[in-house]
């Protein structure tokens, strides 16, 4: 027994040795919980290309503040718990300085939290729940995703226009899900009372095999579902309704994100209203055309929703850095504040008292275009800002921690 | 004495990592979860070693412990020593309920029927999202100023040493031996008198409560609750590291748990690519043991050194 | 809710059932005649799934002769990768206690789930249905998909295909004799172990077999192999371990209770496997066409 512990003992040290031999004090690391598996994988190569193209680009330019950058990954696995360890893993041991945040939201929460024990700027660029600039914030992040309350209602003042009466939804039985048709719903009540809202149906996450659930939701006879599946589980969806017939009697209105539709392929029926939170074949500033071109040329396909915005979450950091001069956490997050960073998007800014940027969604139709083979993208697409939809400042601070 | 030796090592452990500053509070952390899923492995162990019965449902009452922390802490504000002691109490009730279903049955069907029960829990805890927060879990739970990293560990170890000696205390008993009667012979058991069912569910009961006191620590280290902490593939983790260790053995859980935990850090410190194959790996290791070696490391240890087995 | 769309949903809920039943009666099977309850069964299931999705890249898509082909070459692939951990693995656990063998096959579903990973990454895969029957039947106003129906005639073909082999074959009174009396058949000197290794051939040609059928129904991803072998267990814990008919009777009640619940009580469907088991395990343990364990 003794020997035993003697032996995990030195093995520790031997272990400490290693991780204290002095890493380059002078690049700046980034440390990036990445959600790897599963539902999470195309996301992942998505965000990881443009990661790593912008840090190509920075160093090729002489860093930031005359430092490199140098990115550190972990997969948080999409699970909360091993999301914090490997935060904690990435702060402590790998020493890294900023963090970048993962897919999902639940792991998200995690992280945040273990952003602020140890005062590190993190910033989100997929998981985009509420509650991270609201129940759960803290001052050392910053969210460049529309999140789940902009979307939510964002969509429900474009669909107020519109003639439709019976709504119905399918999501998966999460709590991501819950709160984007919670705010679905209070603001589709709000905006059109005539509107009707049938129940919803919540399907076993990470299903693969929608059947059951197809039939269910036509039993209701719906005009618009709303559905807060996305990514590989709406293509699954959308992919399997198809020969129930579920298209040609009503619209599917969700997350329209390119690597959806590209899983999708020529399986996506055409008219359907969607939103997307970055799609680059919409947005024409001259920033996201360059950004496009670089992207293409380096990985021979275009850049996905998450794509960009993780970019421009490195934009931004970059800039405060700049700004603060400096890569105290605490100097960058004053620099953060209100800043005006140069977006793929156009001009964008953090706002001050949730660390949130003022990116909204982009609604439109989809439709073939030639000049995509093989999927289909939106047209007539038009921005709600998030101006329009996002919790006023004393909204935010009345739901935030004290 | 060996084990004063170890237990003033153990002491003085998280003094002498804090000389390392980041990486070292790095190592404490890990440590502290060590210490947690030891007690946590433990416990099963009266079920599975000492009791002869493999219970897949055992993550359920962690969580249950984990949960009642949480809730009590972040929703209701009551302070965290009151806490702490709820959560072994919720777990318990939990094992009593789930137990006196499960125990009816023996070997295969027990260890479906947990599984079964433990994923129900499991399933209540994510859709029932209002309440336990489904699976984003509950988070931001408060920890006293006061229990720092190096503070944290030695509460743990400290409850952890307190645990071990009165589960050690349970096993050795009259008690402990009955339990042990009824794995190697139930109907022998049964024909000198032993209530088997009664004694099964007393001994599930125990285990559970002391899964609870580990998911109440787990809550207060991470300072969140979430619904991975009731899934299966947790009950199979402990599992493995009592296999891993020796379920024959007492210390055996102990010695597993924590050799899988560092293995898997320090693989990933070591390559990142390394920690890819880890499922690969560690069924790799299951295979090996439950084949050649099902006395664990424990086991092992002693075939070597030549030592009796030690009962 | 209309009769006419109470048949749809019972029709749909069939056709889930018939791949679970292939599925599980792999597992009840191997479990009927080896005493082994393999863990793995789910993965081996998943694994034919990806096998099938990787031979379909190399076939032209959307032609029926190519999705015959996988039927007929994927099964026996899988029961190739089962007699490879057979020869090694099972045959040294028959005898082991039934903890040892959970514990050996958990290991080798940890090692198989990771395999795939490693081999086919993590994204999500599906087989394109043929042409053929890609599109949907129109019944009553409601469109079924053409191909729930065809696994609804696949399914029972299947069924009676094995009832056919345990009952008017030699083989399969071999088979059913070694369940019911394995000393009895060792002692007529028939080679007991060929027989077991047939069976469990028998039971991941199964497995395999499921996987390419589901791989055209629905998608494929990492998880579906665990998820599989959990359903599985429901399976044969309700209709009873080593019963065919227990479980076609269970997959049936599984696959269209999950259905019809599904409208009431969307939230609940998902419980209700692990309810039933449980319930069944309260009631009458050996599951309703078992016998109870010796």
């Amino acid at each position: 027994m003794k020997g035993k512990s003697l032996t995990i003992l030195s093995a520790v040290l031997a272990v400490l040795l290693l991780a204290a031999m002095a890493y380059g004090q002078d690049t700046i690391r980034i440390g990036w919980t990445a959600d790897m598996p599963g539902i999470g994988a195309t996301f992942y190569s998505s965000q990881k290309n443009a990661i790593e193209l912008f840090i190509e680009e920075v160093n090729a330019n002489g860093g930031v503040l005359g430092k490199k950058l140098e990115l550190v990954i972990r997969d948080s696995k999409l699970k909360p718990d091993v999301g914090a360890t490997v935060a904690r893993e990435l702060i402590l041991s790998e020493k890294c300085d900023f963090l970048i945040g993962p897919t999902s939201s639940a792991v998200a929460k995690a992280v945040t939290n273990v952003a602020k024990e140890f005062k590190k700027i993190i910033y989100f660029h997929t998981s985009n729940t509420e509650d991270l600039t609201t129940k759960d914030f803290q001052p050392y992040m910053f969210q460049v995703v529309p999140n789940t309350g902009i979307e939510g209602r964002g969509i429900t003042v474009f669909l107020a226009k519109k003639p439709y009466k019976r709504y119905s939804y399918i999501g998966a039985d999460y709590a991501y899900a819950h709160t984007q048709w919670d705010a679905f719903k209070g603001s589709l009540k709000k905006l059109n009372p005539e509107a009707e809202i049938l129940d919803a149906v919540w399907t076993k996450l990470g299903e693969t095999n929608y059947a059951t659930y197809i039939p269910t939701l036509m039993a209701k006879n719906p005009e618009i579902i709303y559905s807060s599946l996305w990514g590989g589980a709406l293509s699954s969806f959308i992919k399997q309704a198809k020969p129930y017939g579920l298209f040609k009697k009503a619209s599917i209105t969700s997350l329209y994100d390119l690597d959806m539709l590209r899983a999708t392929g020529m399986d996506m029926p055409e008219g359907m209203l969607g939103y997307a939170r970055c799609p680059y074949y919409a947005i024409n500033t001259p920033e996201m055309k360059q950004f496009v071109e670089k992207y293409h040329a380096k990985y021979n396909e275009w850049p996905a929703d998450w794509a960009c915005m993780a970019y421009d979450g490195l934009i931004a950091l970059t800039t405060a850095i700049k700004k603060a001069n400096s890569i105290d956490s605490d100097e960058v997050v004053k620099a953060l504040e209100g800043m005006h960073f140069a977006s793929l998007r156009g001009d964008r800014y953090i706002r001050a008292e949730d660390h949130m940027a003022n990116v909204g969604i982009y609604v439109g139709y989809t439709v073939k275009d030639p000049r995509y083979e093989g999927f289909l993208v939106m047209k007539d697409v038009v921005e709600v800002p998030a101006e329009d939809v996002w919790l006023s400042v004393e909204e935010a601070k009345a739901l935030q921690p004290k | 004495m060996v084990g004063g030796v170890v237990i003033l090592i153990l002491f003085a452990l998280p003094f002498f990592l804090a000389q390392f500053g980041k990486s070292g509070e790095f190592w404490i952390w890990v440590t502290t979860e060590m210490i947690i899923m030891a007690l946590f492995a433990t416990s099963l162990n009266l079920v599975l070693g000492y009791g002869g019965m493999v219970s897949f449902g055992h993550a359920a009452f962690f969580g249950v412990g984990a949960y009642t922390v949480a809730l009590l802490m972040k929703k209701a504000g009551v302070n965290m020593v009151l806490a702490l002691m709820a959560a072994p109490c919720m777990a318990a009730l939990a094992a009593a309920v789930v137990g006196w279903f499960c125990v009816r049955l023996i070997g295969l069907y027990f260890a479906i029927l947990t599984l079964a029960f433990g994923q129900l829990l499991y399933m209540i805890v994510f859709q029932w999202y209002t309440f336990t927060g489904g699976d984003d879990g509950i988070h931001g739970i408060p920890k006293p100023e006061f229990l720092g990293p190096v503070n944290y560990y030695l509460l743990c170890l400290i409850i952890f040493i307190v645990c071990f000696l009165l589960m050690r205390m349970i096993v050795n008993s009259s008690f402990g031996l009955s339990i042990r009667i009824i794995r190697e012979n139930l109907d022998r058991a049964k024909f000198i008198g032993i209530n088997v069912r009664r004694y099964q569910l007393v001994n599930f009961i125990v285990a559970g409560f002391f899964a609870g006191v580990a998911g109440g620590l787990f809550t207060e280290l991470n300072r969140f609750a979430q619904t991975e902490f009731l899934h299966w593939s947790r009950s199979g983790d402990a599992i493995f590291a009592c296999l891993v260790g020796g379920m024959y053995s007492f210390v055996g859980p102990t010695i597993g748990s924590s050799v899988l935990i560092f293995l898997h850090i320090f693989l990933q410190q070591i390559h990142q690519s390394l920690v890819e194959i880890w499922a690969i790996f560690l069924g790799l290791i299951l295979l090996g043991v439950v084949l050649f070696a099902p006395e664990g490391l424990v086991g092992l240890y002693e075939k070597l050194t030549g030592k009796a087995k030690v009962d | 809710m209309s009769p006419e769309f109470f048949l749809f949903i019972l029709i749909n809920g069939l056709s889930q059932g018939m791949v679970l039943f292939i599925v599980a009666s792999g597992l009840s099977l191997v479990f009927g005649v080896l005493r082994v309850i393999n863990f793995a069964h789910g993965s081996l299931y998943m694994i034919g799934a990806f096998l099938a999705f990787s031979l379909s890249t190399l076939l032209p898509s959307g032609s029926l002769w190519s999705f015959i082909v996988l039927m007929i070459l994927v099964p026996p692939a899988v029961a190739l990768i089962g007699l490879g951990l057979e020869i090694p693995l099972f045959r040294r656990i028959y005898d082991k206690e039934h903890l040892l063998q959970l514990l050996l096959t958990y290991a080798l579903l940890l090692i198989l789930d990771d395999a795939c990973r490693l081999i086919w990454g993590g994204d999500i895969r599906n087989v394109a249905r043929p042409e053929i029957l890609a599109g949907s039947i129109e019944f009553l106003g409601l469109f079924l998909p053409t191909y729930n129906v065809f696994i609804l005639v696949v399914g029972p073909m299947i069924a009676l295909g094995i009832w056919f082999l345990l009952h008017r074959t030699r083989t399969g009174n071999l088979i059913r004799a070694a369940v019911s009396h394995p000393e009895m058949v060792g002692a007529l000197g028939v080679n007991v172990s060929r027989v077991m290794t047939g069976t469990f051939m028998l039971g991941c040609w199964l497995a395999g077999l499921g996987g390419v059928l589901m791989s055209a129904l629905a998608n494929i991803d990492l998880g579906i192999g665990m998820e599989k072998i959990i359903e599985c267990f429901a399976v044969v814990v309700i209709g009873g371990l080593g019963s065919i008919g227990g479980a076609l009777l269970s997959s049936v009640i599984l696959g269209v209770g999950v259905s019809l619940i599904q409208l009431p009580l969307s939230r609940f469907a998902i419980v209700f496997p692990y309810f039933a088991m449980a319930l069944i395990l309260i009631i009458r343990p050996w599951g309703l066409f078992g016998k109870p364990e010796r």
